[in-house]
């Protein structure tokens, strides 16, 4: 208390006012709810089949930090930079950006996270191995790559066997360069290999080697993708060409030349990535497609892109034979292909509209040459078994274990067949095979539940590692942000050739985003229950009991009353307000 | 010199010459017009203060608040609902013995939703400590807020200087506006006797207990009583510098007057024509003007009444289930003292209704008429039709 007199006017004055502090007043002692920090799961890490913690990741990237941000996200996937390129991205549809204006770019970040760390030539140092085990896997394709990029870092041997003269699978024969170009490839798979991996390519697997690998090495993964096309099967389906093997003949530098139209069958990825070569070649390429462009399985943007570039699309149309025409047609004319025109129907089927020939409609297109692309088998040694009783069977591999553990990875183990599914499942199957090594069969599933990442099936390194904590189950709604703190801002769009240019080259399409546009559409990441040390609950506490510690906060309880105010101002929800024990 | 301004504009420009340096306010009609010119002031250069825009009237008084313990001068302004908004800090600020100065523009309450004025809400707000002047005319409302700055920063007090809705804040009249030379004079910068100094750190606010509350309630009651003397003493500076003499209360013809009509505020001056027009009609009618009204000046009063007969107050506000706010005080000022005047207690006005003339002839000719006031006040110019309705 002070009390003062005024000379001027001699005036006693009283007022609360002391010397004291108000820490001797532990206002913590009112509370009965308090206020934590809870990691929760963002909506795009739980929907990325490799787990990836975008959250943190683009955090980093906001902060100029891009290596680090790099380091974070090898830890869930080694493939940064083919992602980035490649994978259709179901983070960018869960985003909960996009309820506020466009969801982040997380696929140029990627590309530009993995880009700018291209030339590393390392990951960042394993884990020691302590007791080695020796694993074989078959097939260099995305899915057994990852496995051995996991077991690797969970100190195991790893051996891949290989077909084909190179690594990578799809991702080497099967995506066009300019989509992907190998350099890329060749630089992730490099530090793989450099992690300790042998590579044993043009080493085929048959019956009598797959015999010795499994006795030979303490583990079997089976990595085979889908790379057997399905034919055609209608009068005439042999003088269709494999789409597949036209991309692998493009990818291995072939240009076949062509000046009359050409039709492609299908409507997936492949279709139209053998479209788009058709165009570079000189084609008018023509997909043919059985149902509409809405139901078409390959990605948005590709089609979009296609289209831009000169492929003609024939939606409702299914191909009824094809036939060889005289000794005398042009050279550009070689083929007629009969389609029968389908139409919807008013009874939709699985979500799709279902089609049915329309009556009496037939048609015919006179083609240089048909291509089938409908789809694609796994083949021999790489079929999983069915599901039976004998196997463990998981969302994304299937183990077979009699003297030794047989595990099916990769398109025939995988709901999606995806590049990122293959990583996924690669992961899993690492993830599996390690807890069986350790600590037995049986405690598979318990181990891989304790570092699922939201509600699954995605699985976390860093968590079956001890470097992060198990991942919450909770992942976060839009509902739950304070979105008075996000501003609207436009999402990155990457830099693209015009159509005429790219219709004449196979030179990659997009240029990535780097330096200050990188980190800006990192900005608009909403960092979905993570602490990125924003700091508006430091700021509004009226306690002053938020404690700012190295880049994290902290709550001081013996202060903190339990407004929850901290709670309610935290724009990303990484705060929840609890229960005060009693 | 003498300048043509609307109320409001008074006081902007009393705001101005007392050199402000925080001025937080949140827009309210009929207020606005007040902060609206102080922004131009601060923006142009005539007034070097921070302008803070806030979110609604209690941050604009907590940001005053923090301004004035800070040790600078501070100002707000307001009106009704806005005023019941800072209920709250109008306590904070003066148990905090802060001089800050606001202006407050009397209007209704809501609901019936109405901009127009009445006292009642600043009247509502007369146990928060504060010191409440009412102004009568643009002159009035100039000469007011510069005493306002010199008795809070001598009380320790905060003020609030009180001026009619639309009668007075958007009335244009000529106000003798004086030159910042005599100002400064009047009101030398302020010198703080606490503020907030990291160099020399206290905690101010801080939890009372039961053993030291009330002390600090009765040496803020001490202050309330120095305030008319204080007043006065200011005035006095205040009349040498500017040859007018401010007045907590004014006593016109009330020396020898069977009847003496109380106003506040615009009615001030409405009443004094009706007085004139009574006194050459050879009625003995006095007025009593009273400018302050908390402290409510009782011994002031007492003496003014002392020999009239009756009293008639006039109040623009009301006191739901007691009466008209002023006669109360008027009341409890004579209560004990042997043989006083009986007090008529009239309710005229409300919500922005004109009191004219005639409505002020109707209370002293009922005044004269009636020999003891009835217990209740005595509501003028209801609408007898309106009335009968709802008695149905």
């Amino acid at each position: 208390m002070l009390l003062k007199a005024d000379p001027s006017h001699r005036l006693p004055l009283l007022i609360p006012c002391s010397t004291g502090y108000t820490l001797e007043n532990k206002t913590g002692s009112w509370r009965f709810f308090r206020p934590r920090y809870v990691q929760k799961t963002a909506p795009c890490r739980a929907s990325c089949p490799a787990g990836e913690d975008l959250a943190r990741i683009q955090t980093l990237v906001s902060r100029g930090l891009v290596k680090k941000a790099w380091e974070q996200l090898v830890l869930e996937n080694p493939f940064p930079a083919v992602c980035g390129r490649v994978c259709f991205h179901p983070c960018e549809k869960a985003c909960n950006r996009g309820r506020l204006d466009e969801a982040v770019a997380v696929h140029a970040l990627e590309r530009g996270i993995g880009d700018a760390a291209l030339d590393v030539q390392r990951f960042p140092a394993p884990a020691p191995a302590k007791s080695a085990r020796r694993v074989a896997i078959v097939g260099a394709g995305p899915a057994g790559l990852a496995a051995a990029y996991f077991l690797s870092r969970l100190g195991h041997r790893c051996e891949i066997f290989e077909s084909r003269a190179q690594p990578g699978g799809l991702l080497r024969w099967g995506i066009p360069a300019y989509r992907l170009p190998p350099a890329v490839v060749e630089k992730e798979i490099g530090r793989i290999a450099r992690l300790g991996v042998a590579i044993h390519c043009r080493t085929a697997v048959d019956e009598a080697l797959f015999q010795k690998l499994v006795s030979s090495h303490d583990a079997c993964l089976v990595a085979c993708g889908y790379n057997r096309p399905i034919a055609l099967n209608i009068a005439g389906g042999h003088y269709a060409r494999d789409g597949l093997q036209f991309l692998e003949d493009l990818r291995g530098g072939k240009r076949p030349s062509f000046n009359g139209p050409a039709a492609v069958i299908g409507g997936g990825n492949t279709a139209i990535d053998v479209a788009r070569g058709l165009v570079r070649c000189g084609a008018k390429p023509i997909l043919v497609y059985r149902r509409t462009l809405a139901d078409m399985p390959a990605f948005a943007p590709e089609i979009t892109m296609a289209l831009e570039e000169g492929v003609k699309l024939m939606e409702l149309a299914a191909p009824l034979a094809i036939e060889k025409t005289g000794a005398g047609a042009a050279p550009a004319a070689q083929y007629i292909l009969k389609l029968q025109k389908m139409e919807v129907s008013d009874r939709p089927i699985g979500g799709r509209a279902r089609v049915i020939p329309a009556k009496g409609r037939q048609e015919s297109l006179r083609v240089q040459q048909v291509f089938a692309a409908i789809g694609a088998a796994a083949h021999g040694i790489a079929q999983a078994p069915a599901a039976a009783g004998d196997g463990l069977v998981l969302s994304h591999c299937q183990f077979r274990v009699r003297e030794k553990p047989l595990v099916f990875i990769g398109d025939p183990a995988t709901p999606v067949k995806s590049v990122a599914h293959a990583i996924g499942s690669g992961k899993q199957a690492a993830l599996a095979l390690d807890t069986l090594f350790r600590k037995g069969y049986t405690k598979i599933e318990d181990e891989l539940a304790a570092c699922q990442i939201g509600p699954g099936p995605a699985l976390s390194m860093a968590a079956y590692q001890g470097i992060e904590a198990p991942p919450a189950r909770r992942v976060v709604a839009f509902e739950e942000l304070n979105c008075a703190y996000f501003e609207s801002a436009a999402r990155a769009a990457l830099p693209r050739l015009g159509a005429g240019l790219r219709r004449t080259r196979f030179a990659e399409i997009e240029a990535g985003l780097s330096g200050d546009a990188l980190q800006a559409e990192a900005r608009r990441c909403f960092a979905c229950g993570t602490c990125n040390a924003c700091d508006n609950c430091r700021l509004f506490c009226p306690e002053m009991a938020v404690v700012a510690e190295k880049g994290t906060r902290r709550i001081d309880y013996d202060y903190c009353k339990g407004c929850g105010i901290c709670v309610a101002e935290c724009p990303r929800s990484a705060m929840t307000m609890e229960e005060e024990p009693r | 010199m003498k300048q043509v301004h609307e109320g409001s504009h008074a006081v902007s420009e009393a705001v101005r010459l007392a050199r402000v340096q925080v001025i937080s306010a949140y827009p309210i009609t009929p207020q606005t017009h007040i902060v609206e010119a102080l922004s131009d002031y601060c923006a142009d250069g005539r007034l070097d203060a921070r302008f803070l825009c806030v979110e609604s009237e209690h941050s604009a008084m907590a940001a005053a608040i923090g301004a004035s313990l800070g040790g600078v001068r501070a100002f707000t302004a307001t009106s009704s609902h806005g005023l019941a908004y800072m209920h709250e800090l109008l306590h904070w600020a003066a148990g905090s013995r802060l001089p800050i100065v606001m202006a407050e523009v009397n209007r209704a309450l809501g609901p019936g939703w109405n901009i127009w004025t009445d006292q009642t809400d600043s009247l509502s707000q007369r146990d928060t400590g504060w010191i409440q002047l009412y102004c009568e005319d643009g002159q009035d409302a100039l000469d007011t807020t510069l005493m306002a700055f010199g008795l809070a920063e001598m009380l320790n007090l905060p003020v609030m200087v009180v001026l009619d809705a639309f009668f007075l804040s958007h009335t244009y009249e000529p106000v003798d506006v004086p030159d910042q030379d005599s100002v400064d004079r009047l009101l030398p910068p302020f010198a703080p006797r606490f503020r907030l100094d990291c160099e020399h750190a206290f905690n101010f606010g801080q939890m009372v207990p039961p053993a030291r509350y009330m002390e600090m309630r009765y040496n803020l009651q001490l202050a309330m009583q120095a305030a008319e003397a204080g007043f006065a003493q200011l005035a006095a500076k205040f009349e040498e510098l500017f040859g007018r003499r401010p007045q907590a209360v004014e006593a016109l013809a009330c020396a020898d007057a069977q009847i003496v009509l109380v106003t506040s505020g615009t009615v001030t001056s409405t009443c004094r024509q009706v007085v004139r027009d009574l006194r050459r009609n050879g009625e003995k009618v006095g007025l009593l003007k009273i400018g302050m009204f908390r402290p409510f000046p009782a011994d002031s009063v007492r003496r003014h009444l002392s020999r009239a007969a009756k009293v008639a107050v006039v109040d623009r506000n009301f006191s739901f289930g007691a009466g008209g706010i002023f006669a109360q005080e008027v009341r409890a000022a004579l209560c004990n003292r042997q043989g006083h005047a009986p007090v008529f207690s009239y309710v005229a006005g409300l919500g922005g209704r004109d009191i004219t003339p005639r409505t002020l002839m109707e209370i002293y000719d009922q005044t004269r008429r009636t020999a003891t006031p009835p217990d209740e006040s005595i509501w003028i110019g209801l609408d007898a039709e309106q009335v009968k309705t709802w008695r149905n």
